[in-house]
């Protein structure tokens, strides 16, 4: 048991450094192009640009040592934005489930970054009950095609996505965990409906998606008929292990804390506010641990053990902790949270610190609510074998 | 990075968790607690010839160099069994003393009996007003000839009366608060001047008051230089706490783990206790804050041996955690044990209180929060 970095891991992290700086973004460069050169490039480092992905399939094969630099190092970064539906959450789906067909197909554009994808999964009536969705896709006549019909919603990115992955229900007869089947079809084509959901901070990202006899060809149909549940069940386990942000929130506590010392009261900052500096204090204490929950967690998983108990407890503790930063930065702008909008008033951390807290009210709902994630705990980890309770 | 213990290591803690889960049932710990010393002596004789008294000390001392990790693996079994030997007070906090002070013949002769199983030590050091300031001393030590001459008063010295010898803090130099001009030394508890006034603690541990009046010690008392004690305090308290730490998540995890048992097996309204999504929830928030206290007793215990006193901020992340989280899960254990929870049958009551009194030794979570937040 030991926290050293060895001169390899060391000599790995300068590596990574040095690709930041060197293909770090220059102002007035085109952006949409720096981005697609950056993942290329990243790529030629020998699957940098999929760090997660398995070797056979490109991925770098790093250790858990590394991958947690990698992740350090990240935060810090500048990086090209990237939405984790490809790379993060179909391909792994499509590498899993997938025919060798459907693999050379969809993958080498994931990859790349130049096809866009969404989730298409909740729905009006089916919330964190998942599996309670009605989107119908119904086999026509001649075996060829799926016709969906149906609504999705708080679907993120779908008004700029090219294609989307999306459970369908083709058996209603048995168990709600049965019948559900993994189509993918392009979002550009008649009878998809794409509306806006303006969120609380104002923003949009997530939308209504309503499916009128869209067709979808059986080849788009990962795996078999009905076992869709099956293929997407694995793949909430492994977002929910990526949600839990914690190199993205050790640098939001940094922040936070630099603008707490901007703030004045009296002769001061904030910072010499006593119960101000306890609950950061107190923050910052449970995202240490965190980081240590996870590490404990990628060391299991490099060492190609099953995931511990300590890893189901990523994704509601580090969303936590993500909202209490995101509440801490708004507190810090005291009166000049309220001023919305292009105003110049308070410090200029404030209104994005509204627009954060606002934002992250949605971390414990989206990607199984916490109450959800409690639930699962419960059965999953501590074996408690429930008769009468609701799950 | 690794988190896996050593083959060494897992050796250990294999013979440890064998002894503790054999000596242990609450029953005979119940006796050994009531008994005149408050722990068995047989206990303490088998400590010495599994090598456990040797662990932190130079093989040169007839140690086998064991570091922070050994201790933490040995104090989370010990507190899976709420084990009465005083491993903190004779090994970690007098060991740690000495070890780090004597020279020659005395430092083979003590450590020598130490490690044999024939020497009980106390660190009297704390003093009412200090609470858990470390650098608050008023005991005082005036030259006299080739000796000292000790006055002041120590409180709640875990195995004082049990002890053979006494380490005590006393003041040559400086005011107050000052971290210069402490300095330690060994005091017979039988020489004239000194009163032990020993008593059970709340969790079945002894610790004593101690008195001195003018006691006239020796010149080879004084362990390690006059007035330079600081380092040496520092380094024996973030050894205890960490050890103390230690203890307490092996505590923490039977008390989750009793808990999720008992409440499948009590039936209420016809269903066991644990059919209520309000106790599953309340069981995972315990369950969740124990792996996050053992993810901070890992770091703590990593930091320290990689960095030593450098840690001191993760160390105090550490003790600030394990008492926030220890009242949590003690606290709901007890209330979802029902009124069995408030009895002194169960085990549960019994980790109960030695997590409160975990709470209160070396900085309670308040107190390190500050010290994190400084």
């Amino acid at each position: 048991m030991d926290i050293e970095l060895s001169a390899d891991d060391l000599k790995f992290r300068d590596e990574v450094r040095e690709f930041f700086q060197s293909h770090d973004y220059k102002p007035g460069e085109d952006y949409a192009k720096w981005r697609l050169d950056w993942f290329k490039a990243a790529r030629e480092k020998g699957g940098w640009d999929v760090p997660k992905w398995p070797q056979e399939f490109g991925g770098p094969g790093w250790s858990p040592t590394q991958h947690y630099i990698w992740e350090q190092e990240t935060a810090r970064a500048n990086l090209p934005w990237d939405l984790p539906f490809g790379v993060g959450m179909v391909a792994p789906i499509i590498m899993t489930y997938g025919s060798k067909e459907q693999q050379e197909r969809f993958l080498p554009d994931i990859r790349a970054r130049s096809v866009n994808w969404c989730q298409g999964y909740s729905e009006p009536g089916a919330g964190s009950d998942l599996a309670s969705l009605k989107t119908k896709a119904e086999l026509t006549e001649d075996g060829k095609h799926y016709v969906v019909n149906g609504s999705k919603i708080w679907t993120t990115m779908a008004h700029i996505a090219d294609w989307i992955f999306c459970l369908t229900r083709t058996d209603s007869s048995g168990k709600k965990q049965e019948g559900i089947t993994f189509l993918l079809f392009p979002m550009k084509q008649e009878g998809i409906e794409v509306k806006p959901i303006i969120t609380l901070g104002g923003s949009h990202t997530v939308n209504t998606v309503h499916f009128t006899d869209v067709k979808v060809p059986v080849e788009n149909r990962i795996g078999e008929e009905g076992k869709g549940w099956t293929y997407a069940k694995g793949l909430l386990a492994h977002e929910r292990t990526g949600l839990a942000g914690v190199s993205r929130s050790l640098v939001a506590l940094e922040k936070l804390k630099h603008q707490a010392g901007t703030v004045k009261r009296g002769n001061g900052s904030l910072f010499d506010d006593p119960s101000f500096r306890g609950k950061l204090a107190k923050l910052e204490v449970d995202l240490q641990a965190l980081e240590f929950t996870e590490l404990r967690s990628l060391a299991r998983a490099a060492s190609g053990q099953q995931p511990g108990p300590e890893s189901s407890i990523l994704k509601l503790k580090g969303t936590e902790i993500q909202q209490r930063i995101a509440h801490l930065t708004m507190e810090a702008a005291g009166p000049h949270m309220a001023p919305w909008g292009g105003v110049n008033a308070g410090p200029k951390f404030a209104r994005g610190g509204t627009q954060s807290y606002l934002g992250s009210r949605a971390y414990t709902i989206y990607g199984g609510a916490s109450e959800v994630q409690k639930d699962i705990i419960a059965k999953n980890v501590l074996g408690i074998r429930s008769q009468g309770g609701s799950n | 990075m690794n988190f896996d213990l050593t083959e060494e290591q897992q050796l250990l803690e294999d013979s440890v968790a064998r002894f503790v889960a054999d000596k242990y049932p609450l029953e005979q710990r119940r006796k050994l607690a009531d008994g005149s010393r408050g722990y068995s002596e047989d206990h303490w004789k088998a400590f010495a010839e599994l090598g456990w008294l040797a662990v932190p000390f130079d093989e040169d001392d007839g140690g086998i160099g064991g570091g922070p990790v050994e201790t933490m693996v040995v104090m989370e079994q010990f507190g899976r069994g709420l084990v009465l030997e005083p491993y903190l007070p004779t090994v970690i906090l007098g060991g740690g003393v000495l070890r780090r002070t004597l020279a020659g013949d005395q430092r083979a002769d003590l450590l020598g009996k130490l490690i044999e199983g024939k020497l009980q030590l106390a660190f009297a050091h704390s003093e009412e007003q200090a609470r858990w300031d470390l650098n608050d001393v008023t005991s005082s030590a005036r030259e006299d000839g080739d000796g000292w001459i000790l006055n002041g008063a120590k409180t709640v010295v875990f195995n004082g009366g049990n002890a053979d010898l006494l380490i005590v803090s006393a003041r040559n130099s400086g005011g107050q608060m000052d971290t210069d001009g402490i300095s330690l030394f060994l005091v017979d508890p039988k020489a004239d001047g000194v009163k032990v006034e020993s008593y059970p603690t709340v969790d079945g541990l002894r610790a004593a008051e101690v008195t001195l009046k003018d006691v006239r010690v020796a010149g080879d008392a004084l362990l390690g230089d006059a007035g330079k004690a600081w380092p040496i305090i520092e380094a024996v308290a973030d050894e205890a706490l960490l050890a103390l730490c230690a203890e307490a998540l092996g505590s923490l995890d039977v008390m989750v783990k009793d808990t999720v048992q008992y409440t499948q097996e009590r039936q209420q309204f016809g269903h066991p206790l644990a059919d209520f999504q309000t106790v599953q929830h309340r069981l995972v928030e315990m369950f969740m804050e124990y792996e996050q206290c053992k993810s901070l007793v890992y770091r703590a215990t990593m930091e320290y041996a990689q960095n030593g006193h450098e840690a001191a901020r993760t160390l105090s992340a550490c003790k600030h955690l394990i008492g926030t989280a220890g009242k949590f899960i003690g606290e709901n254990a007890v209330q979802l044990h029902g009124g069995m929870g408030v009895t002194e049958e169960l085990r549960l009551g019994h980790f109960f209180k030695r997590q409160l009194v975990i709470e209160s030794q070396f900085g309670n979570s308040d107190f390190h929060l500050e010290q994190f937040a400084a």
